[in-house]
């Protein structure tokens, strides 16, 4: 059965475009990783592209992301981030988004508004709390959202993120990419129906989606930023996904059950499934499917040459950033 | 001019006076409102300031401390009271892993201009968890600038340059100093930070001290026989060693008293910093005095065992001579 397509034609195509740009940067990058140009791990978002697109395109420039969960590198290009920065920061190189000083579990670019991640699961979300605080208090109506796995709604600090939220109405937007696998730990062993049902506890809006669908996630997502837009707090959302990647490179997911995963890559494909559904109603044809390809290869070619030229960071610059000098009082600038 | 105000005084005009000179200041935590907080340090902000400026907070460091930082990166100053320093365990990741670090991992993109503070200290009978010195915890993750105060005038004049800095600060008071008494100045003032203040001159030996330390250490300084010099560092990180070094340079001796457990306290770090640097302008070994390695226990003459004593810090003084 034909699915319609709910978006005017040119956001399906970026929508399509965006989720193609993830995964032919994730695949350049695992490549590269492979051939020991990448350190440290390296996580990939197969299966939560839509998710990350969706919600990227819901959000405003000056709305805030706060990237928690493990599926990384997707959220940074759906907000925005320019891939040489970004693939020069996995390289560590002094041409990335973070000067080296980051890499694939801390890109942040500030000026785009992308707070960054909490490397240590389930930490991002205070935080998202306090930027939602921060915009509040200045008078804006810019909103922060932020992502979490289905792992990390386990921590205490999440559940303390909804607490103060609630309690100040914040605009804040939690959602939980669920894809089932806290590394190798299945969420179906957790108690609620839909990790979403954390936030009824705290009276707030709550909604559980195909996460797959990315234009159902772009939809949900953009009614719960409006909501915290006006004033009417924050909202958690259970984005549900599949991993179609291992939890990094190299993991041998010995704990998946084969003829499940099969079929999940089946019939979970966010991009395969938007391809078909756009080509089915003539949103875009084989050939321009084509140059948009070709034009996304081009542009992941030219982030790693970037990358690749990008000098290595002096040793020196170890010592950067620890503190901003001269602290307050000494000097001559106060 | 000056006036004579206590230490919690000083700390609630710290935070009254930013709280009027900045727009962007926000004071939050457990019970800052109406109840003042538990030693009186935000009583009458909340009257004056209303609550979008001065904020309860429901009882989790995780969310003040998480909070925080996202306030400050989002362009805000907070000033987030933890209600004892203890409880910066609770909140240990975003004290330890989060606030010092994002600002290193962004590259110098990500600004943190916070305040957390928190009283600490032992000698109330509060027992194993309401009375630890962290700075020790704390000046071992770079990042964070650990700030301490001895008397009124520090109180006020750090605190108040700890919300004007644009680095993660923790500011630690001492609670047995709550309501002691101390001269400042009628007019605005601040304390550099970073900066160890010489605040006894003496010839014979250094001691280095702060809080309710630097108070025993000058009734342990009036009963020895020697010209004791006292160096309160005020900052412990980043530490000014080179004010701690000249005054060793001149009087030949060290003896570092702090209220951090002994097995690595920052009592140790001092003495190495010396040794390393400074090995052949000491006259005798330094020495290092602090808490007992062992929880603070709350019975007042087991707490009293485990605390340096003035009589510990003379015999200390005096074993270098």
């Amino acid at each position: 059965m034909t699915q319609n397509v709910s978006v005017d034609d040119d956001t399906a195509r970026d929508l399509l475009e965006e989720m193609l740009r993830i995964d032919i940067f994730e695949e350049e990058t695992k490549e590269r990783f492979g051939e020991g140009e990448i350190p440290g791990f390296v996580h990939l978002s197969g299966g939560h592209e839509g998710s990350h697109v969706g919600m990227g395109a819901a959000m405003r420039d000056d709305d805030w992301l706060a990237v928690g969960g493990a599926r990384l590198i997707g959220q940074y290009i759906a907000k925005g981030v320019p891939l040489p920065e970004i693939m020069a920061e996995l390289y560590g190189r002094v041409g990335g988004s973070n000067k080296g000083h980051g890499g694939q579990m801390h890109v942040s670019d500030v000026d785009r508004r992308l707070y960054g991640h909490a490397a240590t699961i389930g930490s991002g979300q205070n935080p998202a709390v306090g930027l939602g605080l921060a915009e509040e208090m200045k008078g804006t109506d810019n909103v922060a959202v932020t992502t979490i796995g289905d792992g990390g709604t386990s921590r205490g600090s999440f559940h303390t993120a909804l607490v103060f939220a609630a309690y100040w109405d914040l605009p804040v937007v939690f959602i939980i990419e669920n894809n089932e696998w806290a590394i190798s730990t299945p969420a179906e062993s957790l108690s609620p129906d839909h990790l979403s049902d954390y936030g009824i506890p705290h009276n707030m809006p709550t909604e559980s989606i195909d996460g797959s669908d990315v234009e159902e996630v772009y939809h949900t997502v953009a009614e719960a930023i409006e909501r915290a837009r006006n004033g009417e707090g924050p909202t958690v959302i259970e984005s549900r996904v599949v991993r179609l990647v291992p939890h990094f490179e190299g993991d041998k997911e010995t704990y998946r059950d084969e003829e499940a995963y099969e079929r999940a890559k089946e019939e979970k494909d966010p991009i395969e499934n938007y391809r078909e559904r756009l080509l089915e109603n003539d949103v875009i044809t084989e050939d321009e499917l084509e140059d948009m390809v070709a034009n996304i290869e081009a542009e992941v070619e030219e982030a790693v040459e970037f990358a690749r030229e990008s000098p290595e960071p002096e040793p020196e610059a170890a010592y950067d950033h620890v503190y901003q000098l001269p602290l307050y009082g000494q000097g001559e600038e106060q | 001019m000056t006036r004579e105000i206590t230490y919690v005084q000083a700390i609630a005009e710290a935070i009254d006076e930013e709280l009027e000179r900045d727009e962007e200041v926000i004071l939050f935590g457990e019970d800052v409102e109406e109840f003042g907080g538990n030693f009186g340090e935000t009583e009458g902000l909340y009257e004056k300031h209303g609550r979008n400026r001065v904020r309860n907070t429901p009882l989790s460091e995780i969310g003040i401390a998480g909070m925080a930082l996202g306030a400050a990166v989002g362009g805000i100053r907070p000033v987030a009271e933890l209600q004892f320093a203890d409880f910066a365990a609770t909140a240990g990741d975003e004290v330890f892993n989060q606030i010092p670090k994002q600002p290193y991992v962004s590259g110098g993109q990500i600004e943190a201009p916070l305040t957390i503070f928190a009283p600490s200290g032992a000698g109330i009978g509060a027992g194993a968890q309401h009375s630890q010195s962290v700075h020790s915890w704390l000046g071992n993750v770079p990042g964070w600038v650990v700030v301490t105060a001895t008397t009124p005038y520090d109180a006020k004049g750090l605190f108040k340059s700890a919300i004007r800095d644009n680095n993660p600060v923790f500011f630690l008071p001492h609670k047995m100093l709550s309501e002691t008494k101390g001269e400042v100045p009628d007019e605005e003032y601040t304390l550099p930070l970073g900066e160890a203040a010489v605040e006894e001159d003496g010839e014979d030996v250094t001691v280095v001290a702060t809080q309710l330390m630097f108070h025993r250490a000058k009734e342990a300084a009036a009963e020895v026989d020697a010209d004791v010099e006292i160096v309160n560092p005020r900052t412990f990180a980043p530490l000014d060693t080179e004010t701690i070094a000249e005054s060793v340079r001149k009087t030949g001796r060290l003896v570092v008293v702090d209220e951090t457990v002994e097995r690595y306290g920052t009592q140790g770090h001092i003495a190495n910093e010396i040794v390393e640097n400074d090995f052949f302008s000491l006259d005798a070994p330094p020495k290092t005095i602090g808490v007992k390695d062992i929880p603070i226990p709350l019975s007042p003459p087991l707490e009293q065992e485990a605390l340096p004593s003035a009589d510990r810090i003379a015999n200390g003084i005096e074993s270098l001579f």
